[in-house]
């Protein structure tokens, strides 16, 4: 397929957008932000026969909260993401990575529902979904399911989305009172990079530092996200003093399992998943503490 | 002397336009009439080519030729030093950035379906992938002379005997990475054959005449029907002193019919055929005595040309020349080797050679002074050579040098003196900051061997302002300012009056290359050996026109003023143009050199050196081996500065990219096929990685230079690279020879020095 020979539709509302999907017998790709659509167009890739364009799909672009949940529409930008005052008050890990994402360009084009499905084991705002506990509304034309995110991505660029879905909503658990979240990132240089490993923390904290329960998610040291139970576990042991952070980022590299290639190699990425763990445990205790 | 433009901070006349974006790079350009032109590479690193059948591709409907060698007609071959690399490769392919086909097309996907559609019948041979292996016997010859392109040596005093009777031995092996040029504008231009058959290349390039030369050669053309545009460009830092798509352009253009034909590569393209800076491996033994004199030092450096020699055998020569500092070192043995890989290609760029040996000589100067507990200023005072003095590779430097200065300016700077305030102000207990220094230099021109010299054109316009022709490119670092404050200066009129032409055989005379740090003395010169010539001629025709006597006519600001009359240019233009005389000058200059060459040296010694010293201050994050360079002092010798706000363009620019040099950048080639494709994994500094970076030029004025001017445009980039390779030993205790120094060789080096303690404490 040559790229001047791909069509693009516009479909105005989301059940044009639906019907357009549940055409069969074509080849058909969403495009939002196009920040990895584009990409992958010129590399040969990804030549569908038809884009369906949703970036102006308004009612899809949103951030609102419900009694037990906040609702992210998946077109919703990384900036989005990063400016909203309530996610900034109850998903700062989101906020955070949001805010780690490509360059400023590549915020303001690419949007949270592009990062999930295209699954790549280095997406920045996977991990900090993993530990809110996201879950995936997914629409075809005629059905409708949630899916959690864990569930969602089964390998490095594969979902279980079918051809005729897609996702339109995305909900997070609000963080607690007393819950905080970090996010940390090493790439190979600040800004406009990809992860060599990062890693979404989120404590809910009592008194004297001590950490009533907390959820950790690596990303880029396995073919998907990887959730450590194991640190998680230690988190509750005791007052998280700097010894026990050493202690719990020693750890770390158990539950990881990476792959070497051009950015890093296995062993760096094991060790480094040790030291975000430490990195992001302390400062994320420091901020705890100073807010 | 009181100057009105030299020496000021004049705003960049080519500025607005470049910042707004109005300026069109001539591959910012499109034709209704167009045709797009495409390259075909070679799918192997090393391989015989049995056949290539293009049959198929030339039946695709919008193809409008399919070219392979067949169809050159003159010398399939280009290279500025030797002409190695075929334009079209016939028989052998060596590097996957050789070309074996062109197409040009109607449209640009249609051209890279065509590509596709070009049959090549390919044997793949034994890949060299190794500099060192391709030196040994078992190595496939990659060319009909075997795989050492050139050798060169210098050897002074009694070595062996130097490192017997020395107090202090310092030995260490340097790896330096294949750096990539990272222009914005990758290599592309347009090509045009008119009704006459006169041919037009614009294309960016460093050197019109030359590229026209080459161009002339391949096509079996008369030179004087071809006119090559290569100013302005969308940056080169030497990338494209070579040839980069100039005879592709011009031989589609024999079969377009007229029809302008495009080429512009991708950036993919770019990063495989491009050419690179040599990846070196250095081995250097440095001795000195217990009071800090350097006694020898000796160098081995290998450094990996690729595929074809371009300017391969000058860097090696270069960093050869360059490979002791800026000291007086009485026994040296230096040695320098330039082979051939299927590793891409390498060729010049910023820094020349110079880079890769600093970051030995200067990490050994610390080395000695750390041993010696003295202190890393003092080590390199005693040993700087001066004015009227012999350096390392023996010749006596007559010409201006800085370095003592350099270092006292840095001595003196807030970041050296207040050190350890600075180092201390750490925020997080696994950071540790360090503060280090590195000077350099770099030879000005061409070095012996070659002709060197410099030409200027003035021309008086019908609107009474003047047009300055000067060869050399504006390759971005600002040389037309340079170029118009010197005529503004000399001419005594405002710098609006000043138009400049730049690259174009058409409208500039030959003045040599844009390289070589030597734009802005040479071009510089030319135009104030021709201002005079101007100035006369003004004054001559003012005064034919008034009937006065020579000597009664006067150049003021902006008029010439006689007899108590002013003559407005415009009028004496009117007067010129009238008698059908010529209202253009011409000034010619000879660059000054050293009468004898270094034996065996491959060029050295230069007569005419910048000098610079640099100091930086490093955040290292132990836990990640992440490396941040928080500031930057650059304290150049450049001689007399022309534009102060050029100088600190040149120093900011060129302290970036040294950082990019040594903790980033590496365009990775594994068995002769690039793993470094685009910049998605080729990581330049961005604005997060930039530091506060303060420029204090030491002015040192050199006096064959252009109002005391020399060049500053290399050594820019060049001690950084050691400095922050000292300061991340400063910081942590781990020294980095294997640049770039990425996180992931920092932490590595921790984890030894971890390590190593726990072992001798056992």
């Amino acid at each position: 397929m040559l790229v001047s020979e791909i069509d693009m539709i516009t479909p105005s509302s989301l059940s044009e957008c639906l019907t357009q999907l549940s055409k069969e017998g074509r080849k058909h790709r969403l495009i939002a932000g196009g920040t990895d659509a584009v990409v992958r167009m010129k590399e040969g890739k990804w030549r569908p026969e038809i884009w369906i364009n949703i970036k102006n799909l308004k009612e899809l672009r949103y951030i609102e909260e419900s009694k037990d949940f906040i609702h992210i529409g998946p077109l919703a930008t990384h900036t989005d993401i990063t400016h909203s005052p309530l996610l900034q008050r109850k998903a700062d890990v989101l906020v955070d990575a949001a805010g780690e994402v490509g360059a400023t360009q590549m915020q303001k084009m690419g949007t949270i529902g592009g990062n999930i499905g295209t699954a790549s084991p280095a997406g920045d705002t996977l991990p900090a979904l993993y530990v809110l506990g996201a879950l995936l509304e997914l629409t075809s034309l005629k059905n409708k399911r949630i899916v959690p995110i864990q569930e969602f991505i089964i390998g490095p660029g594969r979902t279980v989305l079918k051809e005729n879905e897609m996702i339109t909503k995305i909900l997070i658990k609000p963080q607690r009172q007393n819950e905080k979240g970090i996010f940390q990132k090493l790439g190979p240089r600040k800004a406009q990079s990809i992860s060599i490993v990062n890693v979404a923390i989120s404590l809910t904290m009592d008194q004297d530092r001590k950490c009533v329960e907390g959820k950790i998610a690596f990303g880029s040291v396995a073919p998907t996200i990887i959730r450590a139970r194991k640190c998680e576990s230690m988190l509750t042991l005791g007052p998280l003093n700097d010894e026990l952070i050493q202690n719990i980022a020693k750890i770390a590299w158990k539950e990881v399992m990476p792959i070497s290639d051009g950015r890093a190699t296995a062993a760096y990425r094991r060790d480094m998943a040790s030291a975000l763990l430490e990195r992001g445990l302390y400062r994320l205790i420091r901020r705890w503490e100073n807010q | 002397m009181s100057t009105k433009w030299v020496g000021k901070r004049v705003k960049r006349i080519d500025g607005p336009e470049k910042v707004t974006g109005e300026l069109k790079y001539m591959t910012d350009y499109q034709f209704d009439d167009m045709v797009w032109g495409k390259v075909l590479r070679s799918e192997y690193p090393h391989a015989k080519i049995n056949s290539i059948d293009i049959e198929e591709a030339k039946n695709l409907h919008g193809v409008i030729c399919v070219l392979t060698h067949k169809d050159i007609p003159g010398f399939n071959g280009f290279g500025i030093v030797v002409p190695d690399q075929p334009v079209l490769c016939s028989d052998v392919v060596r590097c996957t950035g050789d070309a074996v086909a062109l197409v040009a097309a109607e449209t640009l996907e249609i051209a890279e379906q065509a590509l596709s559609l070009i049959k090549v019948d390919y044997e793949p041979l034994e890949v060299v992938a190794d500099a060192e292996y391709a030196l040994t016997e078992s190595a496939p010859k990659l060319h009909p002379d075997g795989n050492l392109h050139s050798h060169v040596k210098i050897k002074n005093g009694n070595i062996e005997q130097a490192f017997e009777e020395a107090d202090i031995i310092v030995e260490n092996t340097f790896y330096s990475p294949r750096q990539m040029h990272a222009f914005i504008e990758t290599e592309g231009g347009w090509g045009i054959m008119d009704d006459e058959g006169f041919l037009t290349i614009r294309c960016p390039g460093q050197y019109a005449y030359r590229d026209r030369m080459q161009i002339a050669r391949s096509l079996a053309y008369n030179a004087e029907r071809i006119r090559v545009i290569s100013s302005p460009i969308g940056g080169a830092f030497g990338g494209k002193d070579e040839i980069t798509v100039q005879i592709y352009l011009a031989l589609l253009a024999l079969h377009t019919n007229g029809r302008p034909v495009k080429i512009h590569l991708s950036r993919e393209e770019s990063v495989i055929a491009g050419i690179k800076r040599h990846p070196f491996k250095v081995c250097m033994k440095t001795a000195a005595k217990k009071d800090g004199t350097l006694l020898a030092n000796q160098v081995k450096a290998i450094g990996d040309t690729g595929a074809y020699a371009s300017l391969g055998g000058a860097v090696i020569a270069l960093a050869i020349e360059h490979s002791c500092g800026p000291y007086k070192i009485p026994n040296v043995d230096l040695e320098g080797f330039c082979v051939y890989t299927n590793n891409g290609i390498s060729g010049a760029f910023r820094g020349f050679g110079v880079n890769q040996v600093c970051m030995g000589i200067e990490t050994h100067m610390d080395m000695i002074a750390e041993k010696l507990g003295m202190d890393p200023i003092e080590l390199r005072k005693k040993n700087v050579y001066h004015q009227g003095e012999v350096s390392s590779v023996g010749h006596i430097v007559k010409s201006s040098v800085g370095t003592y200065k350099t270092l006292e300016m840095a001595e003196n700077c807030d970041l050296w003196k207040n050190r350890e305030k600075y180092k201390s102000e750490v925020c997080e207990p696994w950071k540790k900051r360090g503060v280090s220094l590195a000077t350099s230099f770099h030879g000005i021109g061409m070095g012996i061997g070659l002709p060197d010299y410099g030409a200027a054109s003035i021309e008086l316009l019908p609107d009474g302002k003047f047009l300055v022709g000067v060869g050399c490119e504006e390759i971005g670092g600002g040389n037309s300012t340079v170029y118009a404050q010197v005529a503004a200066e000399m001419l005594k009129c405002d710098i609006s009056n000043i138009r400049i032409v730049q690259g174009d055989t058409k409208n500039t005379l030959d003045g040599g290359t844009v390289t070589a740090s030597r734009s802005t003395y040479t071009g510089g010169r030319a135009v104030a050996a021709a201002a005079p010539k101007m100035t006369e001629l003004l004054n001559q025709t003012a005064a034919e026109m008034l009937n006065l006597p020579a000597a009664s006519v006067d150049l003021r600001p902006n008029h010439i003023s006689a007899d108590g009359q002013i003559i407005p240019y415009k009028s004496i233009y009117e007067h010129l143009y009238e008698k059908h005389q010529s209202t253009r000058v011409e000034g010619h200059f000879y660059l000054p050199k050293e009468k004898e060459e270094i034996k065996g040296s491959g060029g050295a010694p230069h007569h005419l050196y910048g000098y610079l010293t640099h100091v930086v201050m490093v955040e290292v994050d132990t836990l990640t081996g992440e490396t941040d360079v928080l500031r930057v002092v650059s304290i150049p010798d450049a001689g007399k500065v022309i534009n102060p706000q050029g100088l600190e363009g040149q120093a900011e620019g060129g302290a970036v990219m040294g950082i990019g040099y040594t903790l980033f950048e590496d365009v990775l080639i594994e068995n002769g096929y690039h793993k470094t494709r685009n910049f998605t994994d080729y990581i330049i500094p961005t604005i997060r990685e930039t530091p506060l970076i303060e420029t204090f030029p030491v002015e040192e004025p050199e006096q064959s230079g252009p109002f005391g001017a020399k060049g500053i445009g290399e050594v820019v980039m060049i001690p950084i690279i050691a400095a922050i390779m000292s300061a991340i030993y400063d910081a942590t205790g781990a020294r980095i020879c294997h640049l770039p120094a990425t996180p992931e060789r920092v932490f590595n080096a921790l984890k030894d020095l971890k390590n190593q303690k726990v072992q001798s404490t056992r």
